[in-house]
């Protein structure tokens, strides 16, 4: 029980912080709890079995989406959970031939099949003669704010749970030499594309729940690869191994995001791209790495 | 004993004191400046617009702070802005208008530029309840939704300009038109309303195309539009389009004696850069200093030139100034309580450079919609008539 | 709206596909001798492409320097850059075990990072404002053909650049030793290729068709931070589809990527241009990761 302390107390802290009716810092954490929801998914099938996507707001983005075409048909209780189905169905549909491609070709593939997603919605929105949706009377911020802890605790306990099954064995196996993997008898097929099912499912209720933070969409801002950029660098910033490593990733960026995200947004970037080439270069399994590594060494 | 520490300490001491009386009765005379808050794209895709708007408010600010401040209520306080750079971005725009309340917490609030800015931001003045004048703006879909904290300033929303310009168009002989456009959102909006509003005037639509925002040439669409002839051509363009438009369609000689531009024709850079090529290129825009039924309008002129050493620009930073004025005015009559504020915009007729402005629900409903044309490289109002400065004329050769 | 007949015959449509195709080819080539010698799949070659442009737009601006020069000067500029990189960090990741075993993803990773900051960094110093200037406007018409005359500039000095290169890869020693470098690392180096110095000379050489490209680009096409990345991905629609490594595949697949961008659009509207492109890209991706002209397997 030891192990877990630290979560539960963060939890309770996060739980309870909407009680304080600081809007703002509300405003943060919210922002801090939608990156760990995912990154958190994003560890499923990149993470774990070593498919790195550069796609990941593929997901975030459809969600949105559906979450903006109900607005007013659906209330957002239903349409969320929705958003999760559909995301999750797309995410199967394309799975056949997305990941018959491996290694950097699937990262790039991932980052080409979000852009073209993007460019899309986007003459379709044009087509319809919309160009941005404004969304009145959303939710209020602190439900607002619950929903997104509710799914990253959710999104936390999923990557522990799989890490400790045989999929997320399977998986990691596929990552360390996918015909070896196979040849002793992974059903590799099925625990990737299960993985990558299960990743796209959260972030569709997460780009609902921006949209409605928002109160404005627009397929640029919810198809933005940066989006996407940030969850990688925040997965590899963090260690992606371990349920904790998307949270410290998470939190770290979102510290810098807050310093400089009003007054100097490109000098945020310029710091992630570095830290990104640092991490991959010098630290490849992140702050988490290091912390475990310490703690061999202890 | 009277050794050098102790009269180094009593001189301090001595400082210190006299130091914070007087800053004490400085502070106290002096009312605490009021924060005026607002976003504006100083970078990216619209940067090269902004300029006309950011001109505008700065020139307000310090306008009014050289006679003391802003009146509120009766108290004068100095003006100090709260800007950010939205980076052409709506989405950036929110999030900086929701820091500038819930962060900076800002007593007032100026408008973003343009129609997307302004539409994206609504969502979170209704949520806190906080009333802004916009400006560099117009839509129908606000006027649908019933939103109680935005006003248009601009008399411009699409169905009555795509009237009012088809109505001049057919007072011109135009019979053939080619109408193109970008796809971002004001484009759009004009030519779901225009097509249909030349059409009911008797006027044929020869070419009706789009281009995506970013465009870098438009020779293969504009070489269609020659040769599909036209006698009037409506280009439904921001500012980086109606340059480029320009100097393709000289190259490529289109030399139709009706040509229309949305956004661009106004900003000084336009006629600084094409000269004498470009009169009689139309665009839209309701104000000239030399009308002289507003007696505000060439004082401004005056001061603004006087400062910037160039002409302002007659849309945006028209719209901007205006924008600020009556927010002036309604600051003085109800101070900054939000409830008031709403209140007495929602009622009074403001005096503005560009003459009265009374607001009917969120639309200006006294000042026209109108069309300026570059005369002799000067604009003139030409349209309507009540308030023209010169008729309008044939676009010659380039 | 033109008819479809008149949009197959126009040659003012084949004239723009031409045009677009070879510049594709151009920044393919560029990608292709850096990955083929070198693995290193540089996501960051159209940021590259973008500095290349900034020379040539402040060159015009400040100095008043013609573009084509400025071509030149963009292409040490973005050597020297490459060869920073090189040594700063590349060299030692090559030489890296754990980083040599993974040097694909690794170097994607790293050059996305790359790219980003390279996008920002220009953000930061120029602005995102789009930056344009007129050289060489002058419309030149042939028939019922107009083109101006920097376009025309361009395309003449691509493809120099795409001939020159395959025949100093036929010909030269040094080129004929790339080609060996290309086909079969560990084969060339017994032969007596001198493969670290090939190595290099092949990445700054790729890097710098990327800046001459921008430079060409700048005069017709509007010069922001983040133009870069429509280039990257055609460049890797060009190497996949052509063959890793496969030069002259390469310059086939730019030019056929021009024509079906050119006339795709022509036949839907200028909005379409992103959703082909992209098109294009996933399913090359999905197809054929192999490539379609790659007739022997290049050996790694």
């Amino acid at each position: 029980m030891t192990k877990a302390t630290p979560f539960l107390l963060g939890l309770l802290c996060f739980g309870l912080l909407p009680l304080t009716g600081q809007d703002y810092l509300i405003g943060v954490s919210f922002t801090l709890l939608t990156w760990i929801a995912l990154t958190q998914s994003w560890t499923l099938l990149s993470g774990f079995a070593g498919y790195i996507s550069l796609g990941h707001v593929v997901f975030f983005g459809l969600g949105g989406y559906f979450v903006v075409l109900t607005w007013g048909i659906l209330p957002y209780w239903i349409s969320l959970p929705l958003a999760c189905l559909v995301t999750f169905v797309f995410a199967i549909a394309i799975s056949i031939p997305v990941l018959r491609v491996s290694g950097p070709y699937f990262v790039i593939l991932t980052f080409g099949l979000a852009e073209f997603v993007k460019y899309v919605v986007m003459a379709v929105e044009s087509h319809l003669g919309q160009f941005g949706r404004l969304l009145l009377g959303v939710p209020s911020l602190a439900t607002l704010y619950w929903l997104a802890l509710f799914l990253a605790t959710l999104a936390t306990l999923i990557t522990f749970v799989i890490r400790r099954s045989r999929l997320g064995q399977g998986l990691i196996a596929i990552r360390e030499n996918e015909q070896a993997a196979e040849a002793i008898g992974v059903p590799v097929t099925r625990y990737k594309t299960i993985a990558y099912g299960l990743s796209a499912t959260i972030p569709g209720a997460i780009g609902g729940l921006i949209a409605l933070r928002t109160s404005y969409f627009e397929p640029q801002q919810i198809f933005d690869p940066v989006v996407s950029f940030t969850v990688l660098t925040s997965a590899i910033i963090g260690g992606s191994d371990d349920v904790r490593g998307p949270i410290l990733g998470a939190a770290f960026l979102t510290l810098l995001s807050e310093l400089l995200w009003a007054r100097a947004p490109q000098l945020y970037l310029i710091l992630l791209g570095i830290l990104l080439i640092v991490f991959v270069v010098i630290l490849p399994n992140g702050i988490c790495g290091l912390l475990r590594r310490r703690a061999a060494q202890a | 004993m009277l050794d050098r520490r102790s009269v180094v300490s009593a001189l301090f001491l001595g400082f210190a004191g006299i130091f914070s009386i007087l800053s004490g009765t400085v502070l106290a005379q002096e009312a605490p400046p009021i924060r005026i808050g607002f976003s504006i794209a100083k970078t990216g895709l619209f940067a090269s617009a902004t300029p006309a708007q950011l001109n505008a408010y700065h020139f307000w600010r310090d306008q009014v702070n050289e006679k003391g401040g802003l009146d509120i209520g009766g108290v004068k306080r100095k003006i100090e802005f709260v800007e950010y750079d939205d980076q052409s971005n709506a989405a950036s725009a929110v999030k900086i208008y929701e820091k500038l309340i819930t962060n900076d917490k800002v007593d007032l609030l100026l408008s973003p530029w343009g129609t997307v800015s302004h539409f994206a931001i609504v969502p979170v003045l209704e949520r806190f309840g906080f009333p802004v004048i916009g400006s560099t703006a117009s839509s129908v879909h606000v006027r649908e939704l019933n939103v109680k904290n935005m006003w248009f300033v601009s008399p411009s929303t699409h169905d009555k300009l795509s009237i009012q310009l088809a109505q001049m168009a057919k007072e011109q002989k135009v019979s053939r038109a080619a109408v193109i456009g970008s796809v971002l959102p004001q484009s759009k909006e004009i030519r779901n309303f225009l097509v249909p509003a030349l059409e009911a005037a008797g006027i044929k639509i020869a070419v009706n195309e789009e281009y995506p925002p970013d465009i870098k040439d438009m020779t293969a669409l504009l070489s269609r539009i020659k040769a599909a002839n036209p006698d009037g051509i409506f280009v439904l363009s921001y500012p980086a389009d109606s340059f480029l438009y320009t100097r393709q369609a000289k190259e490529i000689g289109i030399n139709t004696p009706f040509q229309w531009l949305a956004i661009g024709p106004t900003i000084p850079a336009y006629r600084k850069m094409f000269g004498s090529s470009v009169n009689g290129i139309i665009s839209m825009g309701h104000w000239s200093p030399a009308q002289s039924h507003w007696p505000r309008a060439k004082p401004f002129y005056d001061a603004y030139v006087a400062r910037f050493k160039e002409e302002p620009d007659y849309l945006d930073t028209v719209l901007a100034y205006m924008s600020c004025e009556i927010l002036e005015e309604a600051v003085a009559e109800a101070g900054l309580d939000k409830a008031k504020l709403r209140e007495v915009i929602n009622n009074k007729t403001f005096d503005t450079i560009n003459g009265p402005v009374k607001f009917k629900g969120v639309e200006n409903m006294t000042t026209p919609v109108g069309f300026l044309q570059i005369q002799n490289e000067q604009f003139h109002i030409v349209w309507p008539a009540e308030i023209s400065t010169a008729p309008i004329q044939p676009k010659l050769n380039w | 709206m033109t008819s479809f007949f008149e949009i197959l015959t126009s040659g003012q449509l084949l004239l723009a596909a031409l045009i677009t195709g070879t510049i594709y080819a151009t920044v393919g080539l560029g990608l292709n001798l850096v990955y083929g010698t070198m693995r290193l799949l540089n996501v960051a070659h159209g940021e590259f492409l973008m500095l290349g442009a900034y020379v040539a737009f402040w060159g015009f601006s400040l100095f008043n320097v013609s573009p084509f020069l400025s071509a030149v000067v963009a292409g040490v500029l973005t050597a020297a850059l490459a060869a920073a990189l090189y040594f700063g960090m590349l060299r030692w990741c090559l030489r890296n075990p754990r980083m040599r075993k993974r040097i694909e993803p690794n170097s994607l990773l790293i050059f996305v990072g790359v790219s980003i900051i390279l996008q920002n960094i220009s953000a930061l110093s120029f602005t995102g404002t789009p930056r344009g200037y007129q050289y060489l406007s002058g419309v030149m018409t042939l028939g019922s053909i107009s083109i101006s005359a920097n376009r025309l500039g361009a395309f003449v000095f691509c493809i120099a650049i795409c001939i020159a290169t395959l025949i100093f890869l036929r010909r030269s020693a040094t080129g004929l030793a790339i080609k060996a470098l290309i086909q079969h690392k560990e084969a060339a180096e017994i032969v007596g290729v001198n493969v670290t110095r090939l190595e290099f000379f092949a990445l700054c050489a790729g890097f710098a068709t990327a800046g001459i490209v921008g430079a060409l680009v700048s005069m017709t096409e509007q010069t922001t931070p983040f133009m870069g990345f429509p280039f990257t991905i055609a460049a890797f629609i060009v190497i996949i589809m052509g063959g890793l490594g496969n030069l002259a595949g390469g310059i086939v697949t730019g030019l056929l990527l021009g024509f079906i961008e050119t006339y795709g659009v022509a036949f839907t509207s200028a909005a379409w241009s992103s959703i082909l492109l992209y098109g294009v890209f996933v399913l090359a991706l999905i197809v054929r990761p192999e490539g379609i002209f790659t007739v022997r397997q290049v050996v790694r």
